[in-house]
């Protein structure tokens, strides 16, 4: 889980260009909207895309998409769920 | 024109050390491939971070180099933003084009697709500085920035505008430079700046930028007198139009101090400024302006950013820019200068 936690923490930088931010400064439960990273909706389309090209995990419900992409914490804890299914 | 037209500031970003300080054209050396790249400015403090991260090279230097031409004049919102682009951004397009292959048209990325639209860079500068008028952008090849031009004077001319935002941008990437060297656009052999007028041979060389003026009604150094376009004419057409061009702004050839030619050194087309240059007194001083900033879609709106310089700096008291792409768009602009 962590080492999982870290690469999707450097999967996020990259595919967000988040500048100047290192997988340290992401806590894991931190949420990623609003506060913390303060990321929007078109980062929301962004980190669905990651999941399905990374983890070919296809989010189809956007109300099952909110509740995933709480934070790092939450978004790990469904892609284990679905690679262990 | 009923009501007067001035250029009321101006931004360029380009090849040359355009954007900040004193502009002297330098005749850039080229070691790699017949392209000029645009020199970028600093974005911070333009754009907010959280913006720029996402923002790809042509939106940010489109958008950089609009919101320096308001804030030269002190203006915030104009009364309508109006662009030309040949290409758009041309980076966003490519990643977009290629994850749609590498991907099968699966988990395509929002952000290259959004950018990738035309008229991506309007929306930016009308979010930016809250502006809810007119926003129109033209995408017509080596008229894009024309037509955007003429709309900006139409809009002056109709009431609907005291100040307009008008602009042209275009980006060269390493790809896209290959294809059009397919179709001949560039010279074969690497040719420097310095030599492209004298070479010889068909092509040109490659260049990018971003310019924007604010045209209005209050009254600066720089009057836009008026402009044509003209579209594939003959050598006579191209003399006659130029003639009652001049005849129809009360201008005699002889009074154009200035002539900003878009001459790029391809022998297909140098005889249409010779056909231009004809027209004109011969002592008349010439600047060829694709020397400083390559051939590309909008360059037209470099060499109007050159002429205005001329003009501001009391060199020149009437500059006629005359520009042509690849023989097809043809375009008479003239202006007059205030300094002296």
């Amino acid at each position: 889980m962590e080492a999982l936690k870290l690469k999707l923490k450097q999967q996020i930088i990259e595919a967000l260009n988040l500048q100047d931010t290192k997988p340290e400064d992401i806590d894991d439960n931190a949420p990623l909207f609003g506060e913390g990273l303060g990321l929007d909706s078109i980062d929301s389309l962004e980190l669905m895309v990651l999941l399905e090209r990374n983890y070919k995990i296809k989010v189809e419900d956007p109300r099952e998409g909110r509740k995933i992409l709480q934070s790092v914490q939450t978004m790990a804890e469904f892609i284990m769920s679905k690679q262990a299914a | 024109m009923d009501i007067k037209c001035y250029i009321q500031s101006s931004a360029a970003i380009s090849p040359q050390q355009s954007f900040t300080g004193d502009y002297i054209p330098q005749l850039l050396p080229l070691t790699e491939r017949n392209l000029m790249r645009a020199v970028e400015p600093a974005y911070t403090g333009f754009i907010p971070p959280n913006s720029l991260r996402r923002m790809s090279r042509l939106l940010k230097m489109g958008l950089t180099s609009a919101l320096q031409c308001l804030r030269n004049c002190n203006s915030a919102v104009p009364g309508a933003i109006i662009t030309g682009t040949g290409r758009g951004s041309l980076q966003d397009t490519e990643k977009f084009l290629h994850d749609i292959r590498t991907y099968e048209e699966t988990a395509l990325n929002p952000t290259p697709f959004i950018q990738s639209t035309y008229n991506s860079v309007n929306g930016l500068i009308a979010l930016q500085q809250q502006c809810t008028d007119y926003n129109n952008t033209f995408v017509h090849r080596g008229f894009s920035f024309e037509h955007a031009l003429l709309d900006s004077i139409l809009q002056i001319q109709e009431g609907v505008a005291e100040s307009v935002l008008t602009g042209g941008f275009d980006e060269m990437t390493v790809e896209h430079h290959y294809i059009k060297s397919r179709i001949g656009y560039w010279k074969t052999e690497l040719t420097q700046p310095a030599d492209m007028l004298g070479s010889d041979t068909q092509g040109t060389i490659a260049g990018e930028g971003s310019v924007f003026f604010l045209i209005g009604t209050a009254p600066s150094a720089v009057e836009l007198k008026g402009m044509q376009m003209l579209y594939k004419p003959t050598p006579e057409q191209l003399t006659a139009s130029l003639s009652q061009f001049l005849t129809q702004q009360g201008v005699a050839p002889e009074e154009i101090d200035l002539l900003v030619s878009g001459r790029n050194g391809d022998t297909r087309f140098d005889h249409y400024y010779d056909v231009a240059e004809k027209v004109l007194p011969s002592s008349v001083e010439k600047i060829h302006f694709k020397q400083y900033c390559g051939e590309y879609d909008t360059a037209g709106a470099f060499g109007m950013w050159t002429a205005t310089q001329e003009l501001l700096s009391g060199r020149h008291k009437t500059a006629l820019l005359y520009n042509n792409f690849y023989g097809e768009q043809h375009t008479f602009v003239l202006l007059q200068g205030s300094k002296s």
